[in-house]
Formats: C-alpha cells, structure tokens, sequence
C-alpha cells in the first residue's frame, strides 16, 4: 500500500471476482458516512483477471472515501440516488458514484456505491454509462430496503455488481464497432432472399424500428445470429452500435438489460432462456429476433412498456418489503412470493403494424449494386429520412401542444399532414421520437396503461 | 343502515388509494412513481430548477471567506433566478478533487509550487434540480497559503442527461479555457515575481546600506541590537530572494512538465512564448549569487522597500480572478466560456438532432448539392474530439496529446526531474508546433458565377440588389445577437477551420442551436414564426411590419450577422463584392469570349427524347466511394446530354440530330395578366424578328437572336445580372431557412396551386416570380427557393429579383426568378421575354394572384403543399419540406444509380427497351404518375451530372422543356 495514503480500515471485506478476460473495471466499492469516523469503506469488489491495471486496497479505499467528501451537504429528498461521476487526472481514474442514503446499525447514513475505472477507458465507458446507472439504481432500491430491514446489503450490491463487471467484460471484447461494413451484413447479399427471407428481413427491421432500436438476436449459428446484428446496428447511432454487443461464438453471453442490439446463442438443445424481469427492466421495448426460424416478435410500445416496467418494480420492491426474513429475499425469487402481481409472461407480440418505409426500403436497396459505396449511402439516406421525419413529428406536436402545455388532440390531422397514415410508418417515426424526447408516446396516447390493443382501436377510430 | 358487508365493498383498496393503510404498503421512499413525469409533459425537464436556463458559474475557495461565486456568465441576475448560488458554490467546492499536497512539504528547504492537473465532476442536487459539469483548476498567487488560489468553473443546467451525454465536448472546452486561464496566470504570477524580486532586491540594497552605515558608526566588534536586527533583516530577506528565484525557475518549468491528464488542451504556442518570457526572466536575474553582489557602479535598483515581515493574515486583499491572470489570456477565457455557454444552450434534444443530422449529411456527399445546406469541408464530425485548439486562435499540435498511463501516487511530480525545455533540445518532450495556417478556411469561399457576372454601370436601367436588402424584420434580432455575442477583444475571434467539431462562435448551425431553443426564441416565434389562421390578414400586416422594419441599414446590418454565422465570411463577401463590381468589365469580356465560344454546342433537347451519349466518366476521389463502372458512364444512361455550363468546362459532343435549331415561338400570346397599365398598349409579339434590335437583348446575347435559334445560348455576362443572394441554398443559415419555411408554408396556405409551381420547380421548369413590388416577390422567391434543387452554395440558380429582359441563357442558368413588373418600355421588353419563352418557364403573378404553368396531377407533393395543412409554424414547415426533399433525393439517388433502369440486361436490348424499364420501374416500383417521374428524372439526372461532374456549389445548369400546354391557375 501505498504510504500515501491512509491507513486502511481493518474491517473492509473484500471480495474478488473472477472473470475471463479483460475488465475494464478496477474496482467497486460500497462507502458510508460513519458520523463518527467519517467516510468509511465497507466492502471492495475488484476483478480477478487478466488485468493490466490493478488497484491497491488503500488506493481503493482513498478513492472511495473521496467519493463521500462534501456529501454531509447533502440535502436530497429521501430515497432519492444521486449519481456522481469524477475524471481525477491526477490519478488517473473516472469514478462513477452513487449516492443514496440508507440505515446502518440504526443511523441514517450517507453511501456511495462506486465503481473505479481507468482514465483511459473515458471514451469506452461513456456510451455504458447511463445503463450501468440505470441498473445500479434499481439495485440500491432493492439494497436500501434491505438496510431498513437490518439486513446485510453487500449481497444485493453483488447480484448486480458482478453482471456489470461481466457486461464490461464481454463489452471490450464483444462490442459492435462504430463503424460497420455493410459487406458484413445482409443488405451486401446480392439479392434480397439470400440470407434471409425478404419477410422476415422487412419484419425484423421494421420491428427493430418500432421499438427503438432495441433487439436480440438469438439463433445457433454465431455466423448467422452476428450477420444480423450488425444489420439491425446500420440503423442505430454510432454511440447506440457502441451499446451492442456481437455474440460470442463458443458459448453463450447472458442476456443484459440496457444493450441496443445484442446476440445470443442458443444452447445445444437449441433453447435460449430468457430472464423475465431483465427483459422487462430494458429501458426501450425490445424485438426479439430468432434466426434459426426466423420470427420476428416485439414487446409493447413504449408506454406500454415503460408502465408495465414500473408495474413490475413497485411488485418486486413491496415483495422485499413484506419478506420476513433474509431466505425470502433470494433476488430471483422474489417476485413469486408476491401474490397479488401476476405478470404477463406473453411480453412478446407479433408484429402487427405493417409499415410502408422499411418495405420500400427494402425493395430498393437490393436493386443497387452490391459490393460498392451505394447501398450504404442509401442507408444513410433512408435513417436521415426517418430522422427527419421524427423531428418533424416532435416539432409539429410541440408547436400542437405548446411544449406539452395542452393535451394533444390531433392525431388524425399529424397522420394526414406528415404522410404518417400507416400504422407501421407512424411507429417506427414515434419510436425515434420517443428516443430524442423521452415520454412522448405516453403524452400523445394518452393514459399510459393502454394496452397495445386498446391503442390500436383508438387508432382506427379515426 | 348500510350493513358492514356493504360498507367493506366500497372500502376496498385501490391501487393508490389511502384507505386503511397496509402496514405492509411499501412506504413512498423506497419506491418508485407508476408514472413518470416525464410522461405527463415530455418537455418539462426539472421544472423546479430554479433558474431559467443554462448558464456558466466560476466559483472560488477563498482562504478568507471559503467557497464563493465569483461570476456568471451569461452575467444576467434574471438567468439565475431564486437560484442559491451560494450554497451551490460550497456543494461544488467542497469535492474534494485533487486530494493532492499543495504548498510546502515537510522537509524541504522551499516552497514548492504542485503542478496539479485539472479534476472533472458531475454532479448534482437533486432537490433544486440543478446538475452541474465542473472544472476544477488551481491558479498561483504569491500572497495566497500555499501560493495556491483553488477555482471551478461549472457548466450547471437542469437537465442532467444533457451533461452526460456532452461530457466529451464540455471537457474539451472548459479545458481549453481552462489552460488559457491557466497560462494566463502562469505569466501573471512570474510577472508578479519579478516584482517582487525587484522589491527584494531593493530592500535588500536598503538594508546592506543601513547595516553597512550601522557597522561602521559602531566600535568594531561590537554589534547593537539595532545592527543585528537590520543584519537579520537582511538574511531574511536574501532567503527569500532565493525562495523566490526558485519559485521563478519552478513556474518556468511548468511547459516542460509531462502531463498526466490526456483531455488536457494546452497550447503549446502559448506555452512556448511563456516559456521565453521566462528565461528573459531567469536571465535578467541571473543566479542567485549575482543577484547578491553589490550592484555593479553603485546602480540603486529600482522598487519599493519591503518590511521585515510581509503581511500573511486576513486583513490582506486577495487577488481577483482578472488580477490573477494577464489581461489577454483572461479576455480569452472569458470568451471562451461565453461561447460555451451559447453553444450548450438550448434543448439537448435538438441539438442532439441536429449533431445527428449533420452526421448523416456527411456521409452522404453524393445528393447533398440537390436540397442541403452546406456542411463545410473542413468540418469534422460532431461527435469527434477535434483537435484542441488555443482561445487564442493557437493551433496546436496534436502529437503531444498521448494518453498517459494511468498514475496512482499521492505525491506532487517531483520539479527536480524536470528541466527547462530546451526548444533546441531534440530529446525534449515537447515539440514546438509550427503555427499553422490560421485562416485555411479563408480562401473556401469562392466567387459565385453571380459574382463574376456583377454588372458594370452600363446598364443603367436595371435595379439589382442583394437580397439582404430583403431581410429587414430580422435585422434588429440581428444586431442584438451580435451584439451580445461580440467578444470582448476582437482578437479573440475564432478561426472557424480551426475550432473542434464545428466552430463555436462561427458555425451557423450551432450558433442556431441555441437560438431556436432558447426562450428568447420561443418567444419570438410564438410572436413572429406563427402562421396565421387568415393569411390575407397576416400578409398585409406582415408586409406593412417588415416594409418598416426593413428599411434603415439593413445591409450593414445583415453583413454583420452573416459574419457571426460564417466565421470571417462578412468581410470577405464585401470585399469579393467590391473586387466583384471594380473587375466586372473585364469578366464581362472575358466570359463573353467563353460565352460565344460555347455556344454552339448549346443544346436544348426536347425532355424524354434524348440519349444523350458523351458523358464521360470523370472519377472523383473526393466523392464518396462509389463504383467508376457504374452504369453512369454508359452512353445510355443519361436521358439527356448535359447542358454544358458557360461557366464550367466545356460540353460533350452531342447527337446533331438532338440539337433543336428552330427559335421557339411562343406557344400561345400572352394574355395580359402580365402587363401594367394598359396591355393592349404594350401587348407583346411573338416574332422576334419585329422588335428593334437592343431592347430586348443585351449586345452579347442578341447574336443568338438575331439567328432565330436557341441553341446558339450564349452565357450572358454583360447586363445587370447582380449577385445571386447569399442566402439560398448551402449559404442559409437556420434562422434563414425557418423564415424561409415560413414564407413557404404562408405561400402553401395562400395559394390552391401552389403544388403547381412547387412541382415546375422540381422538374426543372423555370418559375417567373413577377410583381411590382420588390419586397413580395423577394419573399416569394425566398420561400420557393427553399424547392430548388442544387440552389448552389451561393445561391447561383436563383435571381431573386431581376428588372430588365432575361435571356435563353438566364433560363439556363437560372431556376427562380424574381421579375419586376415595370410600366415603361422596358417593361414591354421583359413582357416580351416572358412571351417569348413561355414555352420555358411557369410565371407566377405575385399582383394578379395567377400562375401559368403546365398541369401537374401527380400525388408526390401533395402533402407538402397542401393548402389545408395543419402545421403551425414555419420551421415545422420547413422540416417537413426538409424531409420530404430528403426523400425526394433518396429516391433520386436510386434512380441515378441503378444499373437495369439505365443499361441493357441483354445483347440485343435497345434503348427503347431501356426506357420502357425505366418507365416501368417509375410507374410500377415507385407509382409514379408522368409528372411525378419527371421530378425524379430531373433529380437523378442532377445528380448524375454532378457526380460526373461535381461543380462547387450548384448543380450543373440544365434546361428543359416540353410542349404540353400552360394553363393558367387563379385563386
């Protein structure tokens, strides 16, 4: 240890955790505020691994501590987790720090859960970010009502500490390049029906679409499941491919909640499961993409979806809440001790709305030259199309509503005005809308607990 | 009585009711909202922030007061609000981040100045609702404890998303002024050394005197307390001569330091120019020892005295932020941060957008000339970290920004490994930047065909103008803006090629950013931008407004603007201008000759008839990597042959027989919608030949009348054709185009057959604007323009306002012209020209309300121009059109470029065969009617040739026409 720094608390536990490969990850830790003490370290995860970089405990433990400074200002709401996010040059790490407040040994205490990463993992670990925020929240949720209970918290922190060191992991050797060659994916085939059906390609890219970019492929053939991805990622963001992740070809990655496009394999006996509840927790509806017999099925669009979600998290939380003792509060069995939530495991739809846009789309980009410049630049003509379609759509209900001062009332008048009349076309423009303008589709579609079917009757009632 | 049973039923518990509260409820805290609240208004962000809108806060930990704001930029009270800018300082201060020693370390002999590098945070309050990007830096002052004044500068917003997900460019620009703010002080804290020194040695001359005096009055061997309290003085004040050289030589050896921090921004210009000021330093004092010999021929150095014991306690006035750093550097900084603060402003969503949008135009170079504005060459991608570059217009040198390997130590970097760079030194880590070219940029803009065709005074009756004349109602928000947005010190102005992924201060489309998402703007579109239910009522009000607003010095006005928006281009376009009007004569005779020289080789081929051959294939590597065998370089793909530009290269060879040689006559007299005052005075004649030679043509063109024959065009140079205006096509700026929009939409709303013109102008057919008065039919063309396809950077298709007779060759040119309605003879020559060429263009009566033009029945814009459209404002409007164009091109694109539809699939297939395909694929595959598959073929034919042959700006200019009758269109 370096003497640098301060003596390290004998009762920091540690715990190493082994991963294959590369983590990009130093460390995590788990911090309060002894009102005694000051900021104490309670519990160290760090990766045991091929790493490059490693930390010291002490230097884990000054990192930390630091993470806690100037929070006795703190004046936050309760139950509030704020996320705090340092690049120190001077030692040459970002950390990433939630702050959140929670019992411990009957006072209430200020914590941080951070994890430590190098300086120079910034670029990599920034388009990660708001999932690993994401994730961790919901996890500290889960932990603080664990603390209220008296409960040891470290166990929580780890169910979701650990994936994310695994998802880092398999990020840095699995993701989806910025840049992709269209060579590399289905629109380079010579004809449409080369390597997929021309229906299934049109509904896997539609309902891509629709539910904002977010799919997982899943198929036995690695080949195969990574062709697809990297099509479904043409028409994602640069910093939305660098939240895909290819599939890994010997075995199996886990599904992980957060990523745009992911591939999956199927085991030997050619079944992939998928976790309910990770699924769920997805911030966009998911498409999931079967390439092995090419189905193409998708969850409810995003209001629908985001309330469901929620639904299924305020379950979740009071389960924990009514357990009576620590067996119950296994992580995944909590939600089948809740009685009164039934969730609807039938997430996956089929997909309804036929669109016009990637139909045409698809019909045309085959009849270029393969091979060449061409097909990618009508792909790119296609995603500014669309771009622009949703901005104007956003734009016209802002101007509609005066920035959502006012109910929005004409629908029927936006499908008319912006050429928007088929159901297909309509989702897949809301869709990209809802990305650049969270919420949108719950404010236009009214009361969010809509189901998909009711909407569409609303829809056809114009 | 209710029985109990009953009661119980409408006791019940609901999902969020509060009866009889479950002690195993989930209490509110450890919960999460059903609803988000984003979903009850997706643009309400934190609506409890309390300030208004993003603004900049510098902050400081005083040694004497602890954390305080120093100031805001934008430095308005109303920005911040009710917002506690006190307690926020103190939140942002106390981070601790460095965590690193600072001032005297034990055991050493002096005061150690720690070079530490700069700290990022984001953090925030949730309960205020204020999230914020801070910076934290330290700046040296010798009267400071440790010599050290700690300072944050805080981008703080109410969107915390926005932070996050601009992290990499607000690091890049609050670094960028964070070194300059940093060098700044550097100098200022060895300037305030050297006075010091120069103090020291002052007293210390001083005091030698007195002791010397007080030795010699006492006995010798004796020394009174006196003596030994001056000979104390003396020691004291040589130590800290020699503390202070050393801190000289320590704060000298700042450039030469590695850093630790890869997003540091330095500049190593200004470091290198630091750097010399300091060994002028170093060597004017020289080494300690010769600063303590007696100075040389009883030379007294100047400085005040200085007591024993220099004040370090409270009573003493700190240094201010402007005190701390020399007075250019801090001028820089602030600008800098203004500039940064503008640039983030706004809506995250759009500005995401547009990032989004720019991105995407980039990779598609091909279609770009047909509807987009222009992206500029040297422009990198939004998302890039571009290259740092100085606040004081330093280039710098990117091969010192190598990431360093990560550093764990709690220890300063010791100074006694370092070494003053040596520039001559080759084993010194830094090297010395060259300074580059700063204005590569300067020489991008060049001189439109519209300038080079600026009119001598020969042609005294023709009015021209630019069209900034026309941009009155903007010109107050204009000034205002640059006015605001004027830098302190017009030194500082940025070098629009050299700033990161866009210019800050100079690119239009980020200047906009903030602009159309600010309040302020909001404001002004609620009050300006919206389109009126009844736009017969809006237009005369609207015209009486702009009418008074737009007189005055509009011009001046609306150069200043264009300079805000196009970096150093204002000045530049005046003075092209200027070159423009002093060289026309010899343009005019030069492009004369060019104008003869081509024009036999004019062509005006009948529309659909020509399989025009000879374009060659001209690879151009600057284009997007397409295929050079593509189908395009057949003979058969091109529908016609290229109308060769006057101005650009020379024709290919063309058919003979495709080379119409017969003067066209006016299919039918113009009735007399076009006249003024009496038209059965001034009725015009169809034959050419009838009319007195000059009042029609100018001399160049009149040889090709004289012919009778309209494949002899000449390329006229030689009458009033002004300067195109300077805001159509690539050159708008997005405050253009949303006015734009909004003339567009008035034009859509106002007039039934207003998907008439807009399809004249797709297909290629010349629209006449013609009216009396110069300010509607400038805002008609301005709005039109915005359907122009290939307008040119510059404008170049478009003439927004035209008062003498236009030629066959102007036709060629020309795509939107804006004509004045004169009563006087001229008149009846423009009348003339208008009949002459009906065949040609479509006229739209801006005074009568009329429009002839052939009919269109097609279905492809007819929701851009549907007159019952419900879109409210014009920059909705123009995104719509914006999009549809972008589809337009799309498919243009794909006609252009695919094989079949232009080649035979067969030996024996002939052309016809070629053409049924592609009549087919127009039909069948995209369900065009024949006028829409004209918009297409036109399009696709545009962008082959620019493909073929890419000329700057506009498209090539083309010509087209067919014999299907006008109507004529009335409201």
């Amino acid at each position: 240890m370096s003497s640098g720094y301060p003596p390290q608390s004998p009762a920091v536990a540690k715990t190493e955790v082994p991963l294959d490969g590369e983590c990009p990850l130093l460390a995590a830790t788990f911090a309060y505020w002894d009102n005694i003490l000051g900021p104490r370290v309670r519990h160290i995860w760090a990766p045991r691994g091929d790493q490059s970089l490693l930390l010291s405990d002490g230097e884990i433990t000054f990192l930390a501590n630091h993470t806690l400074n100037g929070e006795i200002l703190r004046s936050a709401e309760c139950g509030a987790v704020d996320v705090k996010f340092f690049v120190l040059a001077e030692k040459g790490v970002i950390i990433v720090s939630l702050i959140f407040d929670g019992e411990l040994k009957g006072d209430k205490n200020t914590c941080a859960l951070s994890i430590i990463l190098p300086q120079t993992e910034l670029a990599f670990y920034l388009p990660l970010h708001a999932i690993c925020v994401e994730r961790f929240q919901h996890v500290i949720r889960k932990g603080r009502i664990w603390m209220q209970k008296g409960y040891n918290i470290i166990s929580v922190l780890s169910s979701e500490i650990l994936p994310i060191m695994e998802l880092l992991a398999s990020m840095k050797t699995h993701r989806v390049q910025e840049d992709i060659d269209i060579k590399d994916t289905v629109l380079n085939d010579d004809d449409i029906g080369d390597s997929c059906h021309e229906d299934f390609l049109h509904k896997a890219i539609s309902s891509h679409l629709q539910t904002c970019g977010c799919s997982m492929v899943v198929g036995s053939n690695p080949d195969k499941v990574n062709k697809i991805v990297r099509t479904l990622c043409l028409f994602l963001t640069p910093s939305e491919r660098k939240c895909s992740r290819l599939c890994k070809a010997d075995s199996s990655f886990k599904y992980e909640t957060g990523l745009f496009v992911q591939g999956l394999l199927k085991d030997s006996a050619g079944s992939f499961v998928l976790p309910f509840r990770q699924v769920l927790y997805s911030p966009y509806p998911t498409t999931h993409i079967d390439v092995d017999i090419n189905t193409v099925k998708q969850m409810p669009p995003c209001h629908e979806h985001t309330y469901n979600q929620r639904r299924y998290m305020r379950s979740e939380l009071s389960a924990l809440w009514r357990a009576v003792s620590e067996e119950d509060l296994a992580p995944e069995s909590v939600i089948h001790a809740e009685q009164s939530f039934t969730p609807d495991l039938n997430i996956f739809q089929d997909v309804m709305n036929k669109d016009t846009l990637v139909k045409s789309f698809i019909d045309e980009v085959f009849m270029l030259k393969p091979g060449l410049a061409l097909r990618s630049s009508y792909v790119t003509q296609f995603l500014l199309l669309i771009h622009r379609k949703a901005l104007t759509l956003l734009k016209y209900i802002e101007d509609d509503t005066q920035k959502g001062k006012k109910p929005f009332r004409s629908l029927r008048t936006l499908k008319a005005d912006l050429d928007l009349a088929v159901e297909g076309d309509l989702s897949i423009v809301m869709a990209l809308a809802e990305k650049l303008r969270a919420g949108l589709h719950s404010f236009v579609f009214g009361r969010p607990f809509y189901t998909s079917v009711q909407e569409r009757d609303v829809l056809m009632s114009f | 009585m209710i029985g109990s049973p009953d009661v119980v039923a409408f006791t019940k518990e609901d999902e969020n009711g509060e009866a009889n509260a479950d002690p195993w409820a989930l209490p509110d805290e450890f919960s999460v909202p059903l609803y988000s609240p984003a979903n009850s208004n997706p643009w309400a962000k934190t609506s409890y922030a309390k300030f208004t809108k993003d603004f900049i806060l510098i902050s400081e930990f005083s040694e004497q007061v602890g954390p305080q704001p120093l100031l805001t930029i934008p430095d308005d009270p109303a920005v911040c609000g009710t917002f506690d800018l006190n307690y926020f300082s103190l939140r942002i201060m106390s981070v601790d981040y460095q965590a690193s020693f600072v001032g005297h370390p034990p055991g050493s002999g002096y005061p150690r100045l720690s070079f530490v590098e700069d700290s990022r945070v984001v953090l925030g309050d949730s309960k205020e609702g204020a999230f914020a990007y801070v910076h934290h830096l330290t700046l040296y002052d010798l009267e400071a404890r440790g010599f050290v004044r700690p300072f944050c500068m805080a981008y703080v917003s109410a969107d915390e998303r926005k932070i996050m997900m601009q992290f990499e460019e607000l690091t890049h620009r609050f670094s960028q002024a964070s070194e300059c703010l940093k060098t700044g002080n550097r100098r200022a804290f060895a300037k305030e050394l050297q006075r010091k020194l120069q103090d020291l040695e002052y007293t210390r001359f001083v005091l030698r005197k007195e002791e010397g005096l007080q030795r010699e009055a006492a006995p010798p061997g004796i020394y009174s307390p006196h003596a030994v309290e001056k000979a104390n003085e003396l020691a004291n004040v040589e130590k800290s001569i020699y503390e202070h050289r050393d801190l000289l030589r320590q704060i000298s050896s700042y450039p030469s330091r590695p850093r630790r921090d890869p997003h540091a921004a330095p500049c190593h210009k200004c470091l290198t120019e630091c750097l010399s000021e300091y060994e002028e330093l170093l060597d004017k004092y020289g080494t300690l020892d010769d600063a303590l010999k007696p100075a040389a021929g009883g030379r007294v150095p100047a400085g005040k005295l200085i007591k024993a014991r220099s004040a370090k306690c409270f009573d003493k006035r700190l240094k201010t932020l402007s005190e701390l750093c020399d007075e250019t550097f801090y001028g820089a900084t602030v600008g800098v941060l203004k500039e940064t603060e503008r640039f983030f402003s706004g809506d995250l969503c759009y500005q995401y957008s547009r990032r989004l949008d720019r991105a995407l135009r980039r990779k598609q170079h091909v279609t770009n000339f047909l509807f987009e504005e222009d992206l500029g060459e040297n422009s990198k991608d939004e998302g890039e970290t571009a290259m740092p570059v100085c606040a004081l217009n330093h280039a710098a040198d990117l091969r010192l920004m190598r990431p360093p390997p990560i550093v764990l130590c709690s220890q300063p970097l010791e100074l006694e490994a370092l070494r003053i760079l040596d520039p001559s030194d080759p084993a010194s880590e830094i090297s010395y930047s060259q300074e580059s070219d700063l204005r590569p940029g300067r020489s991008r803009l060049e001189s439109s065909p519209s300038d080079q065709t600026l009119e001598s005074s020969e042609d005294t009756k023709c009015s021209f103008s630019s069209d900034r004349s026309a941009e009155g109602p903007m010109n107050g928000e204009h000034s205002l803006a640059s006015a605001r947005s004027e830098p302190a010190d017009p030194d500082l102005i940025f070098d629009p090629d050299l700033t990161p992924d866009g210019e800050p201060n100079m690119d239009p489309e980020r200047r906009s950013t903030s602009e159309c998402t600010t309040a302020g703007e909001d404001e002004a579109e609620n009050g300006g931008d919206e389109t009126p239910v009844s736009p017969q009522e809006d237009s005369a009000s609207r015209e009486f407004r702009e009418k008074g607003e737009g007189q005055g010095d509009s011009a001046s006005l609306e150069v200043r603007e264009e300079g805000e928006g196009h970096g150093d281009s204002a000045s530049l376009e005046v003075r092209e201008e200027g070159e423009g009007q002093g060289d026309s004569a010899s343009l005019e005779v030069r492009e004369e000759g060019e104008g003869q020289g081509d024009s036999a080789s004019l062509e005006v081929r009948e529309e659909g008839e020509g399989q025009g051959g000879g374009a060659e294939m001209e690879p151009e590597s600057s284009l997007v990597q397409l295929d050079t065998a593509c189908c395009m370089a057949q003979d058969d793909f091109l529908y016609e042959a290229a109308v060769p530009d006057g101005l650009h290269g020379s024709p290919p060879p063309t058919p003979p027989s495709a080379v119409i040689n017969q003067e066209p006559q006016a299919s039918l007299p113009l009735q007399g919608d076009y006249t003024v005052g009496s038209p059965r005075l001034e009725a015009p004649t169809a034959e050419l030949g009838l009319l007195p030679p000059g009042t029609t043509e100018d001399s160049t063109s009149r040889g090709g009348v004289s012919d009778g024959s309209d494949c002899t065009m000449s390329v006229s140079a030689g009458s009033d054709r002004a300067g195109s205006p300077l805001c159509y096509g690539g050159g708008m700026t997005l405050r253009q185009r949303k006015k734009a929009g909004q003339g567009a939409l008035k034009f859509v709303r106002q007039y039934p057959f207003a998907v008439q013109a807009l399809w004249c102008l797709l297909s290629g057919r010349t629209l006449v604007v013609l009216g009396s008065e110069e300010g509607s039919v400038r805002r008609l063309v301005s709005a039109l323009a915005l359907f122009v396809p290939g307008p040119g950077r510059c404008g170049e298709r478009v003439q927004a306002w035209l008062s003498c007779p236009f030629t066959l060759a102007d036709l060629h040119r020309w795509k939107l012209i804006g004509l004045q309605r004169v009563a006087s003879p001229l008149g009846s020559c423009m009348l003339h020209s208008l009949s002459r060429y009906s065949r040609y263009i479509s006229v739209l009566d801006a005074d009568q309300k009329t429009l002839r033009c052939p009919p269109y029945r097609g279905t492809l814009l007819a929701n851009v121009a549907d007159h019952r459209t419900s879109v409210r404002r014009g920059s909705t409007f123009s995104l719509h059109v914006r999009s549809t164009l972008g589809g337009l091109a799309s498919k243009a694109f794909l006609l252009a470029f695919t094989h079949h539809l232009h080649l035979p699939v067969c030996p024996g297939e002939g052309p016809e065969a070629v053409e049924a395909r592609r009549q087919g694929f127009l039909q069948d595959q995209l369900g065009l009617g024949p006028e829409d598959g004209q918009i297409l073929l036109y399009l696709s034919r545009l962008v082959a040739q620019q493909y073929l042959r890419p000329s700057p700006g506009a498209a090539t200019p083309s010509f087209t026409f067919n014999y299907t009758t006008s109507l004529l269109y009335k409201i």
